[in-house]
């Protein structure tokens, strides 16, 4: 459960001052000059009006948001309040890596003009909290003293890269307050990246043909468009292929919208509109004439909400970068995670497990767009790479993290372990979140994949009238340990909605069975109904708050049913109107579609299938040494052959790691006795690959007893004679009497003969039918000829 | 009057010794009373103990399978891990212990039933009617994710036969107790016992690869003098029994040095090398012990083999008439003859049938006619023959019959 449920919190009330400045008619909207907020229990009203700095409430009850009022307008209905804002971070919110770029130590009252396009700066106006002072220092000065705690000092910019000086123009209030809207919008624009070339070039050759256009749709093409323009030059190709997508991805998607009431057009209307629309906005958003002009940006930062049990975690405590929140909602502007995993027994009735959230788990929050850089930038990669070690340390061990300075939990457990036991730990594997980077590519495409749904949802959901679902469904097919799950849980993160007045439920668990495949709607404590009602009801829910539901389903492959009615509804919902959904199923076979879904399912499947490949040797090295984090554990060599060794044969990063623990623990047996290097070196290594992977059954043979190996003997014996691989009981007891008579051994009887063969059934190394048989009972060897002579003969 | 007094105490005390110390040995062999060390598996003791105690002291999920075959020591292996474990007093009153056992809990449903019962959380359920076994494994698995490394106690989860929880539906338990063990929720060892060694084919891919691939392995590698040695040690009486005089002529024989008594111990070794035999075989000699022969001495032993070791069938065979025998030995002449293949009789024999020293071959394709059944003799050659050398007052011309090669 969030913390914020159990926060008091202070009632407000929100008004409007005056009667609104201006009117849209085509998006129903009418904008404001100020609001004014009442407090419970205080007498006056804190009004705040456009340009005015404000206070936004957000996680940190001690460090709310900071932004510049920029527009405030309602909907039709008059009931919902949403602030267009300028954005401020304070130094908590940037991210922990990135703070050493400042090059001094912040000042307590500092805070630094935010320029992220890839931020939503609509937020929801009941969160405004009140008006705050901010001063504009020059560079080169140094910060006015004395001065009251309450203000606020603006140096430097901020452009999720690196610090900048800042023009003071921008902070200059962006209009008079005769004409809020356009001029605001003029502001925004101010900081546009040039568009792309041959999009210029293709808008300008373009021919307006429509007089009218939607704004909606203008500014769901432009914010994508900013937001791969704002990407490195070195990320071209990716972000130039992610932006084709989103640029033509919402109208296309819309135009072919299977519920959508849409004419009757051929394949060239359809593709003529969207071009048409296409270049018309890219001219719009150029020349900025639009009138009503409305910028939303649709990527945004992700902001986690810790959870209660989350609050322990350490890396909660000193969460690095603090991205800002938007709410943009009314009420909760949270995207509903609702999850399903397959695995239980079949129950006649249906569970809605209600407000169950088994696997609670929020990574470190981290901007979408600031991820993409990430990953993608080969600059950047090595920040990346050591920040998810420094997350994983932090995590694992609550007693040693060097970086923490937040008081950590008392642990009941004994706090004095060895180096190696640490070590063990952080090679635990799910220690916490920690960022599989080495998912390298993979990852990104998941990554990329969820936002870009959500960012077509919020765009539809500005555009009320078009009413378009999005509906996706990914099929992460997987091989096993290959980092599925981990990763998707990554872009669950960071494709969560931002929100303010978080209320999030995230469950994703597996559901026990096929008909238990309900989404636990968070604060249902209904009785076990059918799953699509279920679904229905959340879906009424969900629309009332405007939610984006991710329903991400783990294990699909065991939500078979012989009508895979599960399935069916599954992939079905996000079809519907108004669904609002993203359904992220998980499974490892890699055919899973074409194999068991019959077509009516199959149909119902979005296009984009993912797979994870295994990982190679050195994706598996560079997890390890991140768990590592910098400790310096393994001898080289021995970590090369453990990926190595794991990559040839299954790529299972669990099992990889399983490896380095054992061979840690045999490093810290044996280094008690011949104090080596301490470190785990490649006998070490080779000891833990023996037990892993070593076949037991050769063993088994050399330990089993004279009268057990004498019966194998014989079975091989008869099975020659044969010329089969299989032979009754009868025919190898005379072997195996023989055989005696030639070792000088007393012949054993039946009954002892058959408990011998019993007992290499059991074990495994025979495959026997069932004893009831008898003398006739048929036999067959479970190990190969060779194995069982070669075991034998080295005695 | 007075000497007979005396003699008669004598009497008693000396039967007194000697069923106390009976009694000892029947009780170690039969009991299962843990040994104070277990036998030849010093590194997988250690491996294990270390490995458990990680999970209960520091909080480390592990998982591990001890595979063996029967009677190879392994629960008796981690019943003594699990007592030094809990001598421990942090231990004790932290850890939390949950048996299971693939024979009791056949499906998962009764598993997670059971689970819940020994977590002592049927009063968190209490009122909660648990119809379905899927809000029986949501209630558990949320008590079991709840928790984190470092408040939460320590759970070991005990599966014997842990084969056949693989063969559970979906293996849902299986896949459930794994991912937490594998994840930094509440610390868990999952311990499986099985004797198969093929057990990890069993398992799914999605459990396989959540399983942590820790495998101990109990095998014997026993000598025949270690073995003697462990016979020396079962059968000798503890430095505290109440008649020193008794124990030390008792402990001083020289039963094992016997030439006869070591031919039968290397039997025994060589039909197999794991104690449970060998103390069936012990006890059936201690049980011959009695007041009048107070000692243990080779003829018991002898009995006792000859007791095991004798072949069921053919005892079978020593309650027949010399009918019924007839009949076997005409089978047996026409399996010689036809080389085991089926025959049939005209003849009712149903005694045998009975004995299933006959069985008809199934053949349930079609419905013969009763007379024209085919049969199955289920005796050996050398069955047939050393019953016949046994069987009393058997007609000379019979056993003549058995032994000629031409039926």
């Amino acid at each position: 459960m969030s913390r914020y449920i159990t926060r008091l919190r202070m009632r407000r009330a929100y008004k409007w001052n005056g009667r609104p400045v201006s009117k849209d008619r085509k998006l129903k909207r009418q904008y404001y000059e100020s609001m004014s907020i009442s407090v419970e229990g205080k007498t006056e009203d804190v009004t705040v009006s456009l340009g005015q700095y404000i206070l936004i409430e957000g996680d940190d009850d001690d460090n709310p948001f900071v932004a510049q009022l920029l527009k405030l307008y309602t909907d039709d209905s008059g009931k919902k309040k949403t602030a267009v804002v300028q954005w401020f971070v304070r130094m908590c919110e940037v991210p922990q890596n990135k703070r050493k770029l400042l090059g001094r130590d912040p000042h307590p009252q500092e805070i630094f003009f935010y320029q992220d396009r890839s931020c939503d700066n609509e937020v929801d106006g009941e969160t405004i909290l009140g008006a705050v002072q901010i001063e504009y220092v020059p560079v080169e000065d140094p910060f006015p003293k004395g001065k009251s705690k309450g203000i606020l000092f603006v140096k430097l910019l901020w452009d999720t890269k690196s610090f900048r000086a800042l023009n003071p123009e921008l902070m200059q209030p962006p209009q008079s307050s005769k004409s809020p809207p356009p001029s605001s919008h003029g502001t925004q624009t101010r900081a546009l990246p040039t568009p792309d070339l041959s999009v210029m070039k293709r808008a300008m050759s373009g021919i307006l043909t429509r007089g009218s256009m939607s704004t909606g749709k203008m500014s769901s093409s432009e914010a994508e468009s900013l937001h791969s323009a704002s990407k490195l030059s070195a990320a071209k190709a990716l972000s130039a292929k992610r932006r084709s997508r989103a640029v033509s991805g919402p109208h296309v998607r819309k135009k072919l919208d299977l519920c959508s009431p849409s004419k009757n057009m051929t394949r060239d209307d359809v593709l003529g509109e969207i071009l048409d629309e296409h270049t018309e906005k890219t001219l719009t958003s150029k020349l900025n004439t639009s009138p009503t002009g409305r910028i939303s940006i649709s990527i945004r930062l992700t902001r986690l909400n810790l959870n209660e049990e989350e609050c322990v975690s350490p890396l909660s405590s000193h969460s690095p970068d603090k991205p800002r929140l938007t709410a943009y909602d009314k009420d909760d502007a949270t995207s509903v995670f609702l999850g399903v995993q397959p695995i239980g027994d079949d129950d006649p009735e249906p569970l809605i497990s209600t407000g169950r959230t088994p696997r609670k788990r929020e990574a470190t929050p981290r901007s979408a767009g600031l991820r993409g850089l990430k990953a993608r930038t080969p600059s950047r990669r090595k920040d990346a790479l050591r920040e998810p070690a420094l997350a994983a340390l932090a995590e694992e061990e609550h007693e040693y993290s060097p970086v923490q300075t937040a008081a950590t939990p008392c642990s009941k457990r004994k706090s004095a372990q060895l180096e190696s036991s640490r070590i063990r730990k952080q090679l635990n594997l799910l220690g916490n979140t920690v960022d599989l980077q080495s998912d390298g590519e993979d990852g990104d495409d998941d990554d990329c994949f969820v936002p870009a749904k959500i960012d077509l949802q919020s765009s539809s959901d500005e555009e009320e009238e078009a009413k378009i679902d999005s509906e996706d469904e990914l099929i992460v097919k997987k091989r096993r340990g290959s980092g599925t799950s981990r990763s998707t849980e990554k872009t669950r993160v960071s494709a969560r909605t931002p929100r303010k007045t978080p209320s999030k439920k995230t469950a994703p668990a597996t559901p026990r069975t096929p008909r238990h495949a309900t989404p636990s709607i968070p604060s249902r404590s209904a009785p076990a109904k059918k799953p699509g009602n279920v679904l229905e009801e959340a879906r009424v829910s969900c629309q009332k708050l405007q939610e984006t539901t991710v329903l991400l389903v783990d294990e699909l492959d065991l939500l078979w049913t012989r009508k895979q009615n599960v399935m069916y509804n599954l992939f079905d919902w996000p079809t519907r109107r108004n669904a609002r959904l993203v359904v992220l199923t998980i499974a490892n076979t890699m055919d899973l579609p074409e194999r068991i879904m019959i077509n009516r399912v199959a149909s119902r499947l979005g296009l984009t299938r993912m797979s994870f490949q295994p990982y190679t040797f050195k994706q598996l090295q560079q997890i390890i040494t991140s768990r590592l984090n910098r400790v310096k554990a393994f001898e080289e060599d021995a970590l090369q052959l453990v990926s190595r060794k794991v990559a040839a044969l299954s790529g299972d990063a669990r099992r990889c790691l399983d490896i380095c623990r054992r061979a840690t623990e045999i490093c810290e047996h044996s280094g008690s006795q011949k104090n080596s290097s301490g470190l785990v070196g490649m006998s070490h290594v080779m000891e833990a690959l023996d037990e892993m992977f070593s076949s037991s059954y050769i063993a088994a043979i050399r330990c089993a007893s004279v009268q057990e190996q004498l019966f194998l003997r014989a079975v091989i014996a008869e099975f020659r004679r044969l010329g089969l691989e299989e032979a009754t009981f009868q025919q190898v007891f005379v072997q195996h009497q023989a055989l005696c008579r030639v070792e000088g051994l007393q012949p054993v009887n039946v009954s002892e003969g058959l408990t011998v063969c019993q007992r290499l059934g059991s074990c495994r190394l025979l495959l026997l039918e069932g004893s009831r048989l008898d003398l006739f009972l048929r036999i067959r060897l479970n190990v190969s000829q060779d194995d069982v002579l070669f075991a034998l003969k080295a005695d | 009057v007075c000497t007979g007094q005396v003699w008669m105490c004598v009497l008693m005390l000396c039967d007194c010794v000697c069923v106390q110390a009976q009694k000892l040995l029947r009780e170690r062999l039969c009991h299962q009373k843990l040994p104070d060390q277990p036998v030849g598996l010093d590194s997988q003791y250690k491996h294990m103990l270390e490995l458990l105690r990680r999970t209960a002291v520091h909080g480390e999920s592990n998982s591990v399978l001890i595979v063996g075959p029967r009677g190879s020591g392994k629960t008796m292996l981690l019943g003594c891990v699990l007592r030094e474990l809990m001598s421990l007093r942090e231990v004790q009153k932290n850890v939390l212990l949950v048996e299971l056992n693939g024979l009791l809990q056949t499906d998962d449903k009764i598993a997670l039933k059971e689970i819940t019962r020994q977590l002592h959380l049927e009063n968190v359920v209490g009122d909660k009617v648990f119809g379905s076994f899927a809000e029986n494994l949501a209630f558990l698995l949320e008590a079991l994710k709840k928790g984190d490394k470092s408040s939460s106690r320590p759970v070991l989860f005990v599966l014997d036969e842990f084969d056949l929880f693989a063969h559970h539906k979906n293996q849902t338990l299986l896949y459930n107790l794994l991912d937490v063990s594998q994840s930094a929720q509440t610390p868990v060892a999952v311990v499986g016992l099985t004797c198969r060694l093929d057990v990890l084919e069993l398992l799914e891919k999605r459990v396989k690869s959540r399983f942590s691939h820790r495998q101990i392995h109990l095998f014997s590698s026993l000598s025949f003098s270690q073995y003697v040695d462990v016979v020396r040690a079962q059968l000798s009486l503890p430095p505290d029994f109440p008649d020193p005089k008794f124990s030390d002529e008792w402990n001083h024989s020289k039963l094992c040095d016997d030439k006869t008594v070591e031919e039968i111990l290397r039997r025994n070794f060589n039909g197999s090398k794991d104690f449970r035999s060998l103390h069936s075989l012990l006890f059936l000699a201690v049980s011959r012990v009695s007041v009048s022969h107070s000692t243990l001495r080779e003829a018991d032993l002898i009995e006792a083999c000859r007791l095991i070791s004798a072949d069921s069938k053919a005892n079978v065979l020593h309650g027949l008439s010399i009918l019924e025998l007839c009949l076997i030995i005409a089978m047996k002449h026409l399996n010689d003859t036809y080389d085991g293949e089926p025959f049939n009789f005209q003849m009712a024999f149903e005694h045998l049938l009975q004995l299933e020293l006959v069985r008809p071959v199934d053949s349930g394709v079609c419905k013969v006619q009763r007379e024209y059944q085919l049969m199955r003799l289920m005796l050996e050659h050398g069955q047939v023959m050393e019953a016949l050398q046994k069987y009393p007052q058997c007609p000379t011309d019979v056993k003549q019959w058995a032994l000629s090669a031409f039926g």
